[in-house]
């Protein structure tokens, strides 16, 4: 078992030691290393770009076959890759691997200013529907934790807009015109400043931890077998 | 517990009408091209167009704008502003993108902002010279890295396939650590990416956009310095237009946003009434 276990073990061990190195050694060797890396790294992204269109299609090939609800938006899939393929290989009569001129719109451009980016924009746009419809069911103050949280919430959501310089005017005279901006810079520069610095630091070690575990060997669930 | 099916009933309608409302809240001010009132722009949207202020006519200042179509609402007029201030300012931006995807939409960013540019300028701008559109590499943190020692082996060929060996725009820059100011637009940790593989190791000043959701976790990075100005969602953007006297597609969506937020709070608010009330009249439980 060792070409199974240990082989992989000591590449592991060498490759991270050596891309440990590498960044504390300002040295051409150690430069030639990194490009070497990345052109390394160049290369599993393609295998990985492949398992993930291989994996995407399998899914929704499947979803066909078993005429799962909804399988028509799987056969969409389908009709949208082939159809961006399409439009790229056939680069409007120019075949593949061959430039378009400067400002010129292609098909594969059309696609993506006309189809992919509305679409997108679509989906992103929705999350404020979501949003406002889940706050008003979920956001209650059943706690003095909640009750923190809202304000909290209210406050940095009504200062962040240019309507609460007004309504500060409004309410509190003139020279007040900052005063929920300020709330909200104030609320966002300590207590947030505060909770996400420590989420960081304990992230980061984390991740440290982690990397050492994997290093030495102490970690191999990537090696498959649940060890 | 089952919930009775009068209640299901009366929360389909109530979504119903909450998305009726945050429809009109978006769509009125939008449609009918409404303009914020006078506000301030916030103190980190400050620091970066200040920043920017500060660098000499004809500095190179690298500009990545690593987002897809996705993010586009928030941050392009964030790369639109930036863009066209390097422009008035006559500095050389070189603009690049971490993401494959999002490449024709930094093509469309540069060449509007160039086109409005011309027009601001009276003059014509001239890719290579004047500025220089790189496009995509893949490498991710290696293509970083590989900046940090030789830009133009990164880059050997703009995104229009002229080599940059020779290009006017990227004279006297030989790698990352020539550059006094670099600006991130992001949607993704590649601000992060930024920071640690690029300016912490290479030394130049970093600033960033990003997207509203993402701004609070870029505080410990503002007051560590190593960010020297952040705009933070479609405010950030709003922010820089009005410090560069210009009504931008941050401006217009202002109004959209303070009458989006506002709403919330007034639903969040209502609801919030509703349940003490039932508390308080023991129909609902703690």
């Amino acid at each position: 078992m060792w070409y199974k276990r240990t082989i992989p073990l000591i590449v592991v061990l060498v490759a991270g030691l050596l891309g440990f190195a590498h960044e504390y050694v300002p040295h051409p060797i150690s430069a030639e290393f990194r490009e070497e890396m990345t052109t390394g790294f160049r290369i599993i992204g393609g295998f990985g770009l492949f398992i993930g269109a291989y994996s995407l299609l399998h899914m929704h090939v499947s979803r066909i076959r078993k005429r799962n609800p909804g399988w028509a938006y799987s056969a969409f899939v389908f009709v949208g890759a082939a159809a961006m393929i399409f439009l790229g290989l056939y680069n409007d009569g120019s075949g593949p691997l061959v430039d378009p001129d400067p400002g010129e719109l292609t098909g594969l451009g059309w696609g993506y200013d006309y189809i992919l980016v509305p679409c997108n924009a679509t989906i992103f746009s929705l999350l404020a529907f979501l949003m406002a419809s889940a706050a008003f069911r979920t956001f209650r103050v059943r706690n003095f934790s909640a009750a923190l949280l809202l304000g909290a919430a209210v406050v940095v959501m009504f200062g962040r807009v240019p309507i609460s310089e007004a309504v500060g005017e409004f309410l509190f005279g003139p020279d007040a015109r900052q005063v929920f901006p300020k709330a909200a810079q104030m609320l966002m520069d300590y207590p947030n400043l505060a909770a996400k610095r420590g989420i960081l630091l304990g992230v980061s070690l984390g991740a440290i931890a982690q990397s050492l575990r994997i290093l030495f060997g102490i970690e191999r669930s990537y090696m498959g077998g649940g060890d | 517990m089952a919930v009775p099916l009068a209640e299901l009933r009366r929360l389909a309608i109530v979504k119903h009408v909450i998305y009726l409302l945050v429809a009109a809240a978006v769509a009125v001010p939008l449609i009918a091209h409404l303009l914020p009132g006078e506000f301030e722009p916030t103190p980190n949207a400050r620091k970066l167009f200040d920043r920017v202020e500060a660098l000499k006519p004809g500095t190179r200042v690298l500009i990545s704008l690593d987002f897809d179509p996705g993010s586009e609402a928030e941050l392009l007029p964030m790369g639109m502003a930036i863009l066209q201030h390097c422009f008035q300012r006559g500095l050389v931006p070189l603009v690049m993108t971490n993401y494959p995807s999002g490449v024709d939409l930094a093509r469309k960013i540069v060449e509007d902002a160039i086109d409005k540019s011309e027009e601001y300028l009276g003059k014509d701008l001239v890719s290579g010279a004047d500025y220089a559109f790189l496009g995509f590499r893949p490498g991710d943190v290696n293509l970083l890295l590989g900046m940090g020692e030789n830009l133009k082996g990164a880059f050997q060929t703009d995104y229009y396939g002229k080599p940059t060996a020779n290009m006017k725009a990227l004279a006297g820059i030989r790698s990352l650590k020539d550059f006094e100011l670099v600006i991130d637009i992001s949607s993704s940790a590649w601000v992060e990416l930024w920071i640690v593989y690029g300016a912490d190791r290479f030394g130049f000043d970093y600033g960033a956009g990003v997207t509203a959701v993402m701004g609070p976790d870029m505080y410990p990075f503002i007051q560590a310095g190593q960010i020297v100005g952040l705009l933070d969602g479609l405010r950030g953007a709003a922010d820089y237009e009005k410090l560069l006297a210009q009504k931008g597609r941050g401006m217009f969506g202002m109004t959209a946003q303070s009458a989006a937020h506002v709403l919330v709070i007034l639903l969040v608010l209502a609801a919030n009434a509703r349940f003490i009330f039932r508390r308080v009249t023991g129909k609902e439980e703690a």
